[in-house]
């Protein structure tokens, strides 16, 4: 099943700011048991988060991050449904939300009207909906306490064949898993293709349109390198790494479960040439991120979703990541593997370490490159994960467990199946 | 590779564990009048043992934790160039939840480094012998009496070990990186037929380090360069509960009619460690230890993950040694894993302290553990990034909840390990907290020039400048 992700952004009226703020502190600190937003309930749901945004010249935002299972009628359905009146409540702190009371209709057409779509993202688990890992994760459970009874020293007991059928014996007498006999694939063969064509006619369009792409990638590089000469000088002059406190207020809010959120909000470097620069950009990362089904982006393999979006009229570049593992390893990986990547993203946006022809250099100043990051961060005050104790490695290798139990496997695959646990 | 290191500037403990001074104590001290206490640092600085050269009898090294640099006129603005955790300290709410440091062993309950008995300055004091230790130390005592602006808060003393073997019964310190232009490389390769070579750099601020930059030099008034040939040192005093470990394994292998087995005791002893007592590492010998004879060591450490070890059947994917370096085993591409291993290395310094258990299965009541130290000059990409990445990860290498079973902090869902074996893995559960943190704080070691500035130190005349305490 394919996920959507999606943001909405409101404005959020200065005067409710505090109100707001209290409401969803209310929410965060009893995500399970709040009386607004009931998370568990929404079961096509797999990560939340409610961003306050502030700044100067762009207002206080609202962001309410979704990436959920299906489409997006479906999934207002399902939200307004569980968490109609509380949404309202949020809600009623923002400067345009129409409804002095609550009313299904009006709720979802207003946030129907606030829809933000990335112009990139990744999806770690592709094709798994949240009830599927839930499910899978339960799978590996019972199997694992099936094999914590077996006798390693009975050689009758660990025998490859017969272990393997008692497993399936097990799980088809447990009637809380008969659905682990439906077979569910991952993505469609469709799905699969669609990307490398989409790739393909691109890599084919600029093949025949090369005698009028390089004369103009040669102009659009020398004035890419005017502009980061100048761009590096200025950083080498302003520079100053973010202040401890800053950080110590998002870090308290790390580091709770297996996963950790990330929402950066930066300026797109004025000027249209950064824009296009940066739409063309997220437009060939969102091609290639379309091919990634084997839980890694650019050799990252701990991110769950992550997604870019330009708001505030192209003038800023939001990002948020629902990643496995602690911040220093996430930032560890895209300096190590996918410098390059995100260089050509944020080094056209304003703080960002200087890059040399858009993709060198820039992340691999860790130490600034790091602070860069945590600058342009702000806790989610509401953040929420249907599977908190799980990575992506985990989901993967739970489906791949229920994928071939009862697949008939020869020798080496039934013993690579077993050391899945 | 001929980098040039300051040895006369760098702190001797930096590039040498002092290995022919088996008895040591560490000063754990707090100033009381800053005044005095410089002037106490003013006359130490010139007995400092350096790096230049080895020093016969006994060593001599200094450190600072950042309530210390405060003191001594350090202000908010200068400590914020050093890095946030040495800034902060070890004991913030969030660090104590990456560290491990909860429950049992939450700072508050620590018999030092925690709010209410916190320390100032290290000294670490080193001898060949009983006797030289007792001379050196009523020594400097006898000069900090006398000089005054300075407390003992404790002293710890790592005495002299029958051997080379952690108490849990171990060979330990056998994995060590060489620091670059240390010219270590060779002895180390004789030792253990294995160097990694890491930069200067990830040990020494002041040089190039694994990402190929030389970042940024903490700083100090009139001595922009104060942090380098300088490094932060990380101690923790980690307790061992010998019995406890010992006792629990013969438990979960008792035979059916109540018996212990001898054989999958060390064999599960040796899973968790991912070495045999000896020191023989288990990807080489998965079976068992290839030295019977309890005196004979092996510091072999000629093996990689990749290869030789991929599914964990020799060294478990979640054992002690596995996580605490996992080389080149995380992630497809084993020469990409081996790179980013290297970014989180670190120098380990400590000693055990405590006698000897004579009966591994009975619990004495004698406090015995290891003092441990470590060196690195980034402190969150290097000690705290193994520690929560790799030590306290639940999900480490896709494992599933369970945590360093010999060092890690298990709660009631991560008490499990995990065997990997051939047709399929064992699992062993509820295992317990073996060690416990009784006291830890991060330490900067500055070179001589830094120790220098800092005995003249001029103390801002505008006092609201001067940062009173750290605010954690």
């Amino acid at each position: 099943m394919p996920q959507t992700i999606l943001t909405f952004i409101c404005e959020v009226n200065p005067d409710n700011l505090g109100r707001l703020t209290a409401l969803l502190e209310q929410i965060q600190n009893n995500r399970d048991a709040n009386p607004y937003i009931p998370f568990a309930a929404l079961k096509s749901l797999h990560f939340a988060s409610f961003v306050i945004h502030d700044d100067e010249d762009y207002g206080s935002k609202l962001i309410f991050e979704n990436n959920f299972d299906g489409l997006i009628d479906d999934y207002l359905e399902e939200l307004s449904r569980h968490a109609g009146t509380g949404l309202h409540e949020i809600y009623s702190c923002c400067s345009d939300y129409p409804a002095s009371a609550y009313e299904k209709r009006t709720l979802v057409e207003y946030l129907g009207s606030k829809v933000v779509r990335p112009k990139a993202f990744h999806i770690g688990n592709v094709g798994r909906s949240a009830e599927r890992i839930g499910r899978e994760n339960i799978l590996r459970l019972k199997i694992e306490e099936f094999l914590d009874k077996i006798n390693p020293s009975d050689k009758s007991d660990t025998a490859l064949g017969s272990l393997r059928s008692r497993i399936q014996t097990f799980t088809r007498n447990e009637s809380s898993l008969d659905w682990a006999e439906e077979m569910q694939i991952r993505q469609t063969l469709m799905e699969r293709i669609i990307p490398w064509v989409e790739i393909f006619a691109v890599g084919f369009g600029i093949f025949i349109l090369m005698p009028v792409i390089i004369p103009l990638a040669i102009i659009w590089l020398m004035i890419l390198r005017r502009k980061e000469n100048r761009d590096a000088d200025e950083f080498q002059n302003d520079f100053e790494f973010v202040a401890y406190d800053h950080i110590r207020g998002l870090v308290e809010r790390e580091d709770r479960i297996v996963q950790n959120h990330l929402a950066s909000i930066t300026r797109v470097k004025p000027g249209w040439f950064r824009l296009v620069t940066l739409k063309l950009v997220l437009r060939l990362a969102n091609l290639v991120a379309r091919t990634s089904n084997k839980g890694e982006l650019s050799g990252i393999p701990s991110i769950h979703f992550a997604h870019w979006s330009l708001i505030d009229k192209g003038q800023r570049l939001l990002f948020l990541s629902n990643y496995g593992g602690s911040w220093g390893s996430y930032l560890d990986d895209f300096i190590d593997k996918a410098s390059l990547g995100l260089t050509a993203i944020w080094s056209n946006t304003s703080g960002f370490p200087p890059a040399k022809f858009l993709a060198f250099k820039g992340a691999r100043d860790g130490p600034r490159f790091k602070s860069f990051a945590r600058r342009s961060q702000t806790a989610a005050i509401v953040w929420y994960s249907a599977y908190p104790n799980l990575t992506v490695q985990n989901i993967n290798n739970n489906s791949a467990i229920r994928e071939d139990l009862y697949t008939a496997l020869d020798d080496d695959a039934s013993k690579e199946w077993l050391q899945r646990f | 590779m001929t980098i040039q290191l300051e040895r006369d500037d760098i702190q001797g403990f930096v590039l040498s564990s002092y290995a022919h001074l088996p008895c040591a104590n560490y000063l754990l001290l707090q100033i009381t009048d800053p005044e005095l206490a410089r002037g106490w640092i003013k006359h130490f600085v010139s007995q400092i043992t350096t790096a230049a050269k080895k020093q016969e009898g006994f060593s001599l090294n200094l450190a600072f934790t950042s309530t210390g640099l405060s003191k001594l006129g350090f202000t908010a603005s200068e400590l914020s160039t050093f890095s946030r955790s040495f800034a902060e300290g070890m004991i913030s709410e969030h660090r104590s939840r990456i560290l491990g440091d909860t429950d049992e062993n939450k700072p508050e309950s620590w018999d030092w480094g925690s709010a209410d008995n916190s320390v100032d300055i290290l000294l670490l004091v080193f001898a060949e012998n009983e006797n030289a230790l007792d001379a050196q130390l009523s020594l400097r005592f006898g000069e900090i009496e006398s000089c005054g602006g300075l407390r003992k808060v404790f002293a710890l003393a790592a005495g002299r070990q029958a051997d080379t073997k952690e108490h849990f019964g171990f060979e330990d310190g056998v994995g060590q990186p060489v620091i670059e232009g240390s010219g270590s490389e060779l002895k180390q390769q004789t030792r253990t037929h294995h160097a990694t070579i890491i930069k200067a750099g990830e040990f020494i601020l002041g040089y190039e380090n694994e990402l190929d930059i030389r970042v940024a030099l903490p700083e100090a008034r009139e001595m922009p360069t104060f942090g380098r040939n300088g490094t932060y040192l990380v101690f923790r005093q980690m307790e061992q509960d010998v019995a406890k470990f010992w006792n629990y394994l013969r438990d979960i292998t008792r035979r059916a009619d109540g018996t212990s087995d001898d054989a999958a005791l060390e064999y599960f002893a040796a899973k968790i460690v991912g070495r045999w007592k000896s020191g023989a590492p288990l990807t080489k010998y998965p079976n068992s230890d290839p030295h019977k004879n309890p005196t004979e060591k092996s510091n072999e450490n000629d093996f990689e993950y990749h290869e030789q070890d991929q599914k964990g059947f020799g060294c478990p994917i979640g054992a002690h040694i596995r996580r605490t370096n996992p080389r080149d085993s995380l992630g497809p591409d084993p020469e990409t894993a081996l790179e980013s291993a290297k970014r989180h290395r670190i120098i380990r310094r400590g000693r055990s302290y405590g006698s000897r258990i004579e009966n591994r299965f009975v619990a004495d009541g004698v406090p015995r553990g290891l003092n441990f130290i470590c060196l690195n000059t980034d402190i969150e990409r290097q000690f705290e990034f193994i520690q929560q990445t790799w030590v306290n990860n639940r999900t480490f290498a896709g494992l599933y909840d369970e945590v360093d079973p010999l060092i890690g902090k298990k709660d009631k869902d991560t008490g499990s390990f995990t065997v990997q074996n051939d047709p399929v893995r064992r699992r062993i559960h509820n295992i317990q907290d073996f060690v416990q943190i009784k006291g830890g704080a991060y330490f900067f070691m500055p070179g001589i020039e830094a120790l220098r500035h800092l005995a003249r130190f001029s103390v801002e005349t505008d006092e609201s400048e001067v940062a009173p305490s750290i605010e954690v």
